[in-house]
């Protein structure tokens, strides 16, 4: 007949299952197959450099595990009977892995060399088996390597094997009482497995060792831990087996804790069955109840509160966001009149001032020299204000969707567009028209000199006639010459100021055509971004009214249908938790420590 | 203008800075009374781990434990004050208590600290503060210039104690400070007769394992209650030691198996069980095997004895390690920790006027060349700047890892003349400028060749 405790436990993995929890249902097998074993195994814990080996060795009365100065247990050794002394070390097969579930190789070694060779790695532990009455019962002896140690995969291998342990023999050494360390590693052995003796070793190097102990025991009434403590000396007890002095031997402290491991762990291999798998199960069944449990409050009161506030922070935030919205689109049509009058007055002050250097520079020079260079530099200055003006608009505007997006109602990463300006601005305005240049060429000089020259020489040629002189004479030669002179400059003076009015005319023209073409097209352009502007921003705007509105509406849709599904999940729930806990009812009644678990 | 005087102006400075914050000027005062005082060494660990017997090794008088702050400090003669809450310290007596001597602070229930002045040479250049074991890394070292840390074998809670005490952006780059001791070493050996040299053996492979290795700088074995031994043994006590070894080697083995058959009552010597009793307290059972074994093998006369004791219970190493790495570089340990306390006054009073002072402390961490030499030291023996075997020792060697002295820089073991000391210099320079103009070598190699051609030009002018 199965003993009641395996009815218990297959119905605690039952629950793991329907609960989906695979971990706790791995753990739980495990616990399982290892309660069916006939073996009983005893680990042997604590800090490093407490003696554990040395006890293993004094308890067996055989040099099973190495003992050092430095630190010496690398692996888990386990000490088990047979019949004749042999050694193997496990090794596991793929280089990297967990502990558990990875294929292992088992190498037969000499027993002396065993704890040599256990250092190599990959060896997952050492087994050893020898032929001592202690071990007759199927008791296995499992010494570990120091926990705490600098080297954390000692301790987690510690910890590992853990798990499979019938009892555990804490060890700590006499030169201290239980360091808080201890105390935290013995709380963590309890909940694994509840069935600890702390173990004092090396009273044989301490004068005041019975005060240790006593500090001890006081320390594990203060913490409720109810474990029994024995003091040992192992160098005591192996020198008492090499000379065979029984006296040696009382004083040692072994006789109680062999009597101690044969009367609470070979003896009573049920009880300590049955209280392993209670406290295994209870931690198992607490893990299961503690979700549900939370699961079930919460529906009862936070979740519909929680749902109403959420409809009424919805629906005040709908609110909010009609009241803003009237805001920023006034903010953008403020904005964007003032921008556009003040780009217009600044590109008619930038043209007008050209216009002055223009006019300023044609007061003196000829436009019939150098016209090209002229022509060249009124289209710098010209594109040079346009660059200015435009770049001077780009800056506002994007001032402008920034305050825009102040006035927004919330606060959104894509709120400032990327881009507002079109991309087809800046066309060249038409060309600069040349004006006409009229040539004064030689043969006209010639002509308007000799027209000129024609009244000089009549007039002087009459006068001198009258003193005896021929029309044609020196006198009215030279006055034609003068005449003739004169009036080529005179021609040629207002020639020049012919063509600088014309040149005038020309630039005032061609300004005024850039003007016309450029307001236009900044005006064009201002419009155009307070279009995209308005665009963006609405979309947001609408963007933003759905999401609130939404979730308004599914707030309110949450809020109608909890009612009914909440009491579905409720019911449910509740049947489930009286499941668990009329289970955990009976694991406690197969003798654990009594814990507290209500409905 | 050497680190020492740099950081001393820095003090100043800030004085000035802050002379209208009493807070402020209270702390400063502290900090430019401490930077001319002997560097002070907290020795930390767990409860019962061994602290005040070491300190009492140290020192050369046995103290009775106290439960709270203890600071040791040289005086002419014995003073006790005890600093309980604010106002002024109480004086109280020296008593005695068998072997020991017990500072009275019966009447204060919870002194904050208790300042022992004592004539002792060791405390002339060192003030000892004897920490609680449940005091934090923080409270250890706010008052400290060094650390003496114990433990056993190191574990877990060892390594988070000493991470703590470097967790700083300024300590970490002047990670000079602590020395671990494996305390008990008696007890490593499960009190065989040879426990010591394993013990020592132990201290060796935690001063190249790279966890502890990066978080101080030597870890040394003390058998304390020896070390205490040869400190303080008396006539009576070396007597009855002597009539104890007297006893057959095997015989008297026998009796020294437990404490308990020591002091029990078939002991084959008229030797009165108290008496028994008293030598176990004071020297432990393995303190009695070793010293009757010493006395046999013709240690015996008392100052013999003394000097094996000093030098196998470790205290002499202890003692040399405190010397190199703690009393020869008191300015930098002095200087690390006023860095220290600068810095925690310009984060608790940040002020527009101390920027300049600010700036100047992040440039002298960032460049004393100091602390250059710490780094490099730190990190070539943590493996994180790597050189060939031969140079990586020289340059640890050069850069002040084995001492500061010029002797022990350049590698002699005796006393050697100026001349050979410039030769030794000037090779070394050469040798290691060709490393730092060396194109072939990584970045690394290059930059730490360069510390070490810095150091060899700051030890020339002292040859020439």
């Amino acid at each position: 007949m199965a003993p009641p405790w395996l009815d218990v436990l297959d119905e605690t993995i039952g629950a793991c299952v329907t609960h989906r929890r695979p971990d706790l249902e791995a753990r739980l097998r495990e616990k399982r197959a290892q309660q069916l074993d006939p073996k009983l195994r005893v680990l042997v814990v604590g800090e490093s450099k407490q003696g554990k080996s040395q006890l293993v060795n004094a308890l067996l009365n055989a040099p099973v595990c190495a003992v050092g100065d430095d630190i010496t247990t690398t692996v888990p050794t386990f000490v088990q009977h047979a019949d004749t002394p042999s050694a193997a070390l496990v090794r596991n097969a793929s280089a990297r892995g967990s502990i558990f579930h990875t294929p292992t190789e088992r190498i037969a070694v000499p027993i002396e060399q065993v704890t040599k060779q256990a250092t190599a790695q990959h060896v997952v532990r050492a087994e050893i088996g020898i032929p001592r009455a202690l071990l007759d019962s199927g008791l296995v002896l499992i010494d570990t390597p120091g926990v705490g140690d600098t080297r954390s995969a000692h301790t987690a291998s510690t910890f590992a094997t853990l798990m499979q342990a019938d009892a555990v023999l804490l060890v700590s050494d006499a030169t201290g009482e239980l360091t808080s360390a201890e105390m935290t590693l013995l709380k963590k052995v309890m909940e694994a497995c509840p069935n600890v003796t702390v173990v004092v070793t090396k009273i044989d190097l301490v004068p005041a060792w019975r005060t240790v102990v006593e500090r001890n025991r006081a320390l594990l009434a203060r913490a409720g831990v109810r474990a029994k403590l024995i003091p040992v000396s192992s160098a005591l007890r192996l020198r008492a087996a090499k000379t065979g002095d029984q006296r040696l031997n009382t004083e040692s402290g072994f006789p109680e804790l062999l009597a101690c491991v044969q009367r609470d762990i070979v003896a009573s291999a049920d009880l300590l069955a049955r209280r392993a798998v209670a406290v295994v199960a209870s931690s198992a069944l607490t893990q299961l109840v503690t979700p549900l449990r939370e699961e079930l409050t919460a529906h009862d009161s936070s979740r519909t509160v929680a749902t109403i506030s959420t409809l009424q922070e919805a629906q005040r935030r709908v609110d909010e966001l009609r009241r803003r919205s009237a805001r920023w689109q006034n903010v953008l049509n403020d904005e964007m009149a003032d921008l556009i009058s003040d780009v217009e007055y600044d590109l008619r002050d930038r043209t007008r001032k050209i216009l002055r250097e223009v006019d300023k520079t044609y007061d003196e020079a000829d436009p019939a020299i150098g016209w090209d260079k002229f022509e060249q530099w009124l289209e710098d200055n010209l594109n040079e204000a346009a660059t200015t003006n435009f770049a001077w608009l780009m800056e506002r505007a994007e001032w402008v969707a920034a305050k825009v997006a102040k006035n927004f109602p919330v606060y959104r990463e894509d709120l400032i567009p990327g881009s507002v300006l079109p991309d087809d601005l800046l066309e060249p305005a038409s060309k600069l028209e040349k004006p006409k240049i009229e040539p004064f060429s030689v043969p006209q000089k010639l002509f308007t000199g000799l027209r000129g020259s024609y009244g000089g020489v009549l007039m002087f040629g009459l006068v001198t006639s009258l003193a005896g002189m021929p029309l044609i004479n020196v006198i009215s030669l030279g006055a034609g010459a003068l005449f003739g002179g004169k009036s080529i400059l005179d021609e040629s003076d207002q020639r020049l100021k012919r063509r600088q009015a014309a040149a005038k005319a020309a630039a005032q023209r061609h300004v005024d055509d850039f003007f016309m073409k450029f307001s236009k097209d900044v005006r064009d352009s201002g419009r155009h971004i307070q279009r995209s502007l308005r665009n963006h921003f609405s979309t947001l705007a609408e963007e933003l009214q759905e999401t609130l509105l939404e979730s308004a509406r599914s707030a309110k849709r949450a809020v109608q249908d909890d009612q009914t599904e909440r009491e579905r999940r409720m019911r449910e729930g509740r049947k489930e938790l009286d499941k668990l806990v009329t289970l955990y009812k009976r694991v406690q009644a197969l003798g654990g420590p009594t814990m507290e678990l209500s409905a | 203008m050497t680190l020492d005087r740099v950081v001393w102006s820095m003090l100043q400075e800030a004085l000035a800075v802050y002379r209208d914050s009493p807070r402020a000027t209270a702390w400063l005062r502290t900090h430019v009374e401490r930077y001319t005082e002997p560097v002070r060494i907290a020795v930390a660990g767990r409860s019962r781990i061994g602290k005040s017997t070491l300190v009492s090794a140290l020192i050369g008088d046995e103290f009775a434990p106290l439960s709270s702050f203890v600071w040791y400090r040289g005086g002419t003669e014995p003073r006790a004050h005890v600093f309980s809450g604010p106002g002024r310290p109480h004086e109280v007596t020296i008593g005695r208590r068998g072997s020991r001597h017990h500072v009275e602070i019966g009447q204060f229930d919870r002194a904050d600290r208790v300042v022992v002045e004592w004539p002792a040479r060791t405390l002339r250049d060192i003030v000892l503060i004897d920490t609680p074991a449940d005091a934090t890394p923080e409270q250890v070292l706010g008052d400290a210039d060094a650390l003496l840390y114990l433990m056993r074998h190191v574990q877990d809670d060892d390594l988070k104690f000493l991470q703590a005490a470097n967790d700083h952006p300024i300590a970490r780059t002047a990670a000079v400070h602590t020395v671990a001791v494996l305390a008990r070493a008696d007890e490593i050996g499960a009190g065989r007769i040879d426990a010591l040299s394993s013990a020592k053996q132990i201290a060796r492979r935690y001063r190249r394992d790279v966890a502890v290795q990066p978080l101080c700088q030597n870890v040394v074995s003390v058998a304390g209650l020896l070390a205490v031994a040869a400190r303080t043994l008396r006539e009576d006590e070396f007597a009855a030691l002597r009539v104890l070894s007297s006893l057959g080697r095997e015989e008297l083995e026998d009796h020294l198996l437990s404490a308990d058959r020591f002091v029990g009552e078939q002991f084959p010597l008229a030797m009165e069980p108290a008496v028994r009793q008293a030598l176990l307290e004071r020297f432990g059972i393995f303190g009695v095997r070793l010293i009757t074994a010493l006395i046999r093998q013709g240690f015996d006369s008392q100052v013999k004895l003394t000097g094996q004791l000093v030098q196998r219970s470790g205290l002499g190493e202890l003692r040399d390690s405190i010397a190199i790495h703690f009393t020869e570089r008191r300015e930098i340990l002095k200087a690390r920790s006023a860095l220290l306390a600068l810095d925690v006054l310009f984060r608790m009073e940040p002020r527009q006027n101390a920027r300049k002072l600010m700036a100047d402390l992040e440039r002298v961490v960032a460049s004393a060349h100091d602390f250059r030499e710490l780094r490099l030291v730190a990190a070539l023996q943590s493996g994180r700047t790597k050189l060939p075997a031969e140079l990586q020792a020289e340059a640890l060697r050069l850069v002040g890892a084995e001492g500061t002295a010029p002797l022990a820089r350049l590698g002699f073991d005796y006393e050697a003349d100026p001349r050979d000391q410039r030769e030794a210099l000037l090779d070394a320079l050469v040798r290691w400028q060709a490393q730092a103009a060396d194109v072939h070598a990584p970045n690394e190699h290059r930059k730490a060749a360069q510390i070490v051609v810095r150091t060899c030009e700051g030890l020339l002018p002292q040859f020439s």
